[in-house]
């Protein structure tokens, strides 16, 4: 199909807009219009889509306006939750990624002494540790001597925490 | 009274009025703007939904979830500083956006989604011949021809608003335009007879 059209078409667009067809139109538009076939369809066209807007606009039923404003509103609200919500999203999904690391080093740690725990404290009196001088972090003096303590109730405390963390991240994804 | 006063204090804040004006759709436009806005643009986009669409419920979805998004929008054209065409042009765009989405989603099959009207009895105002033979016409176009037939003939826009509306090129929406309105009315024109066709092949039948 090639593009021909008619060197009237412009203005018999303008004379359909403003409404003055066929009517108030010049005469000899409507004669070219009857022998003209891209003019032609071009008003027949018009004439059909304007009256069925003219219908459609008259038997639309809106509803309030405020109605709309109320929605809008509401969305534009959830939205800024969300945006503030993306970096306390972010920050948890990075907390948890270091826990399970933490957690991960502490398991591979303790497996390279053959899955025996607390082995490793036994091997600590021979450290450099000052004035301990007998086994003071071995398994059996652990409740009797004050210094064991210090480095059992921090590492508890530690596991503990963690686990709050997990726990809360965990439920918090729920 | 606004409306946003409508809202509870939670969702509002301590003062609905300045904080709603620091959002970026309100910076333009109040609530008495938008009432006056909507009044005078809601029911050509409707008319431009419902016959683009051919449904007038789906219409009245689409047109509602137009004028939020509109309010939404980040930058949208204001009707004081750009214009009131050039806020409808808008308009009209995000309508476009949604009947495109619209048809781009698998077709649902639930008789909830079917339109009202196809269960509609004879109880309605008849239509006029004119409206008789688009209906048709018009489901027998694509949906982007319909479109742009509208726009051109329905709106009145030109060109190059076309292209703003629909995304295309200016050039493009020129050769479209004139191969569906060709195509429109040689369908128009084939309807009569049709129907004409119909009504003698059924009057032959009657006893």
């Amino acid at each position: 199909m090639t593009l021909s059209t008619c060197s009237r078409e412009k203005e018999l667009v303008e004379v359909l807009a403003k409404g003055h067809w066929p009517h108030a139109c010049p005469e000899e538009l409507r004669v070219h219009v009857t022998a003209c076939r891209s003019c032609a369809d071009l008003v027949l066209v018009a004439c059909a889509f304007q009256s069925a807007r003219n219908h459609s606009i008259a038997s639309a039923n809106l509803p309030s306006p405020g109605v709309l404003w109320w929605r809008a509103q509401l969305r534009r609200r959830n939205q800024a939750i969300e945006r503030v919500g993306k970096p306390i999203l972010f920050a948890q999904v990075f907390a948890l990624s270091m826990v399970l690391l933490l957690g991960l080093g502490l398991a591979v740690s303790q497996a390279r002494h053959g899955l025996n725990w607390l082995s490793w404290l036994d091997q600590l009196p021979r450290l450099p540790f000052g004035p301990l001088d007998r086994p003071a972090l071995s398994l059996s003096s652990l409740f009797t001597s004050g210094w064991s303590l210090t480095l059992l109730i921090p590492a508890l405390a530690t596991v503990a925490v963690l686990g709050g963390v997990v726990v809360y991240l965990a439920s918090e994804k729920q | 009274m606004p409306w946003e006063f409508v809202l509870p204090k939670s969702l509002t804040g301590p003062s609905t009025r300045t904080a709603s004006l620091s959002t970026s759709a309100e910076m333009h436009m109040d609530s008495d703007a938008f009432a006056a806005f909507y009044q005078r643009s809601a029911r050509p986009l409707w008319a431009y939904l419902a016959r683009v669409s051919g449904d007038p419920a789906l219409a009245d979805d689409l047109m509602q979830e137009s004028y939020v998004r509109y309010l939404c929008a980040a930058n949208p054209p204001s009707h004081l500083a750009d214009g009131e065409v050039a806020a409808r042009r808008y308009l009209f765009r995000i309508a476009g956006n949604l009947l495109r989405d619209h048809w781009r989603r698998p077709r649902s099959t639930s008789i909830d989604d079917l339109p009202e009207e196809l269960f509609a009895t004879a109880h309605h105002s008849a239509p006029s011949d004119t409206q008789a033979r688009l209906g048709p016409a018009l489901r027998q176009m694509r949906p982007r021809d319909r479109q742009i037939l509208w726009l051109a003939h329905a709106e009145g826009y030109s060109h190059r608003e076309i292209a703003e509306v629909t995304g295309l090129v200016s050039a493009s929406v020129r050769l479209l335009l004139f191969r569906a309105r060709r195509k429109m009315a040689g369908l128009l024109q084939d309807q009569p007879q049709k129907s004409l066709q119909a009504q003698n092949s059924a009057n032959g039948r009657q006893p």
